[in-house]
């Protein structure tokens, strides 16, 4: 009941801010051309969003998303160019490419487990171990890369990327729909995500059931691994090139999307639905606010923090309100 | 089940493809804009909306929309990031303007946004991007040469064309530092044969640090008293130098210049310690970019000796063997006459 509230204020959200969009750039925001350039714009954060929601809904968190995404691109990169000459026929390079995305997604896996492991067997609270790790991750990749971009990447890889299915469609928004349904339906059928939530609303409570705590928690951050390395392989394919650096701002507007996508950043609350309703609505603002030439760049952030913090303290607000009601009623029951 | 994979497989082939190969050389020619001048909008995207190098840009574009009446504007990511600067493109495509004028945060990730952007016949005209390949033309405020020349003027000037030398540079893995740091020696040796470059250091390092500066030129006057000028390429280097020389009570004896900017530089200017150092202004980069955006809307044929319209932009070249990286003269020296009038 509570949580499908939420998803109806995102809803109602989301409606408010095409609406003012749609009413105020009409010939420019209701386009297929602006829909399409959003579509391209958002998998690559709002899948590292979604692995960030999957952490905090076991009371923990991930910041270490945008690293493991680089460091997964950069091995898938130096892979392919090492492997495939240039102006090598697409026949040629198809089984490297698939080579590639492997071995950036068991790179995703591995980054993955050993933050899991630094959480649940060191005990080391989440946010200083994947701050951590995100600076490791990142560490290795400007190493092993002297912090240049690597570029030369075959054709097909980036061709591949930047598909349009029916001309509409980019394959890495289908990606990105099929992973936050794949983890919606995990996170409410299957029984590992029943055993994440609990874990995040009393991670004791969960121990003493024999849940089996560090394999969850390791689980989840290998998952958290492995979206963050596909959103690598996306933000590859999209820069046709992999660097250290790429996105690094994402981290933190990950965290923002999912707490007000209403992921409760103290665990065990939140739907993959509400943070895909999150993603679409601060990608409407973006590519909205873009569209106001006199909004000077300045405004841009005070605009976008305004907007965050308006829809945490609404949230924060209307809870209470449901925790007084609930209690009335509780009253009124007992008096019944 | 198998067979809906290979479906699938030759499906996404076909895609491939029918998807236009990125890399392709355009014909600038080819973009003369069809449209009335007054319908053209031209967007200017900067590495950073807030940095003040790119709000000082911003004040080019504002009076280049002045000037002409054309609708130009910035709009640039909220942090400097090759991802989001992308992202921002893809908006500009999207609301379907005519020209983008980019500043690019890493150019090789930029290759596939502005490949679209040329495919779909958007002008893209590049600035600090030399090794972009989907642009129509890269323009440079100056050559490596051309501004390393100017610096020895000014040194040499100072120093009455005559003694000891030595170049300083931010890092010495930095290839733009160093180049202009070679240029400069190699016209002293042409021009100025009573200086000389300090054998035994010339090229201090000073790690991009004001302190390091500072240090390392207190330093280098102890050890060698011949040392009367140091020429520097990072813009720490004059105001660190410049106090060891007022440390020292080297004023008027020892000299030295850079690439510099006015305000951190302004007190040893007026207390004439420093003779000038030197700038080029984002504002006329930006001026300039539109220019040459606007050129090519027009369907000009952008050669060598176009005029730009901006300071020090007025007969651009081609770098050498390029056709598509073009050099002005935009750097300005900073001297006691126009050391306040920047604001920055």
């Amino acid at each position: 009941m509570k949580k499908d509230q939420n998803l109806a204020r995102l809803l109602v959200m989301l409606a408010v801010v095409f609406a003012l969009m749609a009413a105020l750039r009409p010939g420019q925001f209701v386009t297929m051309a602006n829909f399409g350039s959003m579509m391209r714009q958002f998998p690559e954060y709002g899948i590292m969003a979604i692995g960030i929601s999957l952490t905090m809904i076991t009371g923990g968190i991930d910041l270490g998303v945008v690293g493991t995404a680089n460091l997964s691109a950069i091995l898938a990169a130096k892979l392919l160019i090492g492997a495939v000459p240039r102006g090598a026929p697409p026949e040629q390079a198809l089984p490297f490419v698939a080579l590639a995305a492997l071995l950036a997604l068991a790179c995703g896996l591995a980054c993955g487990a050993f933050a899991g492991l630094l959480i649940s067997r060191f005990k080391i609270p989440a946010i200083l171990a994947t701050l951590g790790t995100q600076q490791l991750y990142t560490g290795i990749a400007i190493g092993i890369t002297n912090g240049r971009p690597q570029s030369g990447l075959p054709l097909l890889y980036s061709n591949l990327g930047n598909t349009e299915f029916l001309g509409l469609f980019p394959l890495s928004f289908l990606i990105f729909l099929l992973a936050a349904l794949a983890i919606g339906l995990m996170l409410s059928r299957a029984r590992f995500g029943t055993c994440m939530y609990m874990l995040g609303t009393n991670p004791k409570a969960a121990q003493y059931a024999g849940l089996g705590n560090a394999s969850i928690l390791v689980r989840t951050y290998m998952l958290s691994g492995l979206l963050s390395s596909v959103a690598g392989l996306i933000m590859m394919a999209r820069a046709n090139s992999a660097k250290a650096e790429y996105g690094t701002p994402y981290t933190l507007q990950c965290v923002l999307i999912a707490v007000l996508g209403g992921i409760d950043p103290n665990g065990g609350f939140g739907k993959i639905a509400g943070v895909t309703l999150a993603v679409f609505i601060l990608q409407f603002l973006s590519s909205g606010l873009n569209m106001f030439n006199s909004i000077s760049n300045f405004y841009r952030d005070v605009i976008w923090g305004g907007v965050l913090i308006l829809a945490l303290v609404v949230n924060s607000l209307l809870a209470r309100r449901e925790a007084r009601l609930a209690v009335r009623r509780g009253a009124r029951a007992t008096r019944a | 089940m198998k067979r809906t994979l290979v479906v699938m497989l030759s499906l996404i082939l076909v895609l491939v493809v029918a998807v236009p190969f990125f890399g392709q050389t355009y014909d600038p020619m080819k973009f003369k804009s069809s449209k009335p001048q007054s319908a053209w909008k031209i967007a200017l995207v900067p590495k950073d909306a807030t940095n003040a190098w790119f709000v000082r840009m911003e004040q080019g574009v504002k009076r280049y929309a002045k000037d002409t009446g054309i609708n130009v504007f910035q709009k640039g990511p909220p942090k400097t990031d090759a991802a989001m600067q992308a992202q921002v493109i893809e908006d500009m495509i999207a609301q379907g303007v005519d020209a983008i004028c980019v500043v690019p945060v890493d150019p090789a990730a930029l290759e596939p946004v502005l490949g679209q952007a040329l495919s779909k016949g958007i002008v893209v005209i590049d600035h600090e991007g030399s090794s972009q390949q989907n642009c129509l033309y890269d323009i440079e405020a100056f050559s490596n040469q051309g501004l390393g020349a100017a610096l020895m003027q000014v040194l040499a000037k100072s120093m009455g064309e005559k003694g000891t030398y030595t170049t300083m540079v931010g890092n010495v893995t930095n290839a733009s530092h160093n180049e202009w740091a070679d240029a400069a020696v190699a016209y002293q040796k042409a021009k100025y044969p009573s200086m000389t470059l300090l054998a035994a250091e010339p090229r201090v390092e000073i790690m991009d640090n004001l302190d390091t500066a500072y240090q390392r030129a207190k330093e280098l006057f102890k050890k060698y008293p011949a040392l009367k000028g140091v020429l520097g390429t990072s813009s720490l280097s004059t105001p660190g130098t410049a106090r060891a020389i007022e440390e020292l009570g080297l004023k008027g004896k020892a000299f030295v210049t850079s690439v510099g900017m006015p305000n951190e530089n302004a007190p040893f200017i007026k207390r004439g310690t420093v003779d000038a150092v030197m700038l080029w202004d984002s504002a006329e980069a930006g001026y300039a970019m539109l220019a040459a955006a606007v050129a090519v809307l027009k369907g000009d044929k952008v050669a060598n000796g176009i005029d730009l319209k901006a300071k020090g932009w007025n007969s651009m070249q081609f770098a050498p063997g390029s056709t598509k990286v073009l050099l002005g003269q935009s750097w300005i020296n900073i001297t006691k006459a126009n050391v306040d009038s920047f604001g920055f």
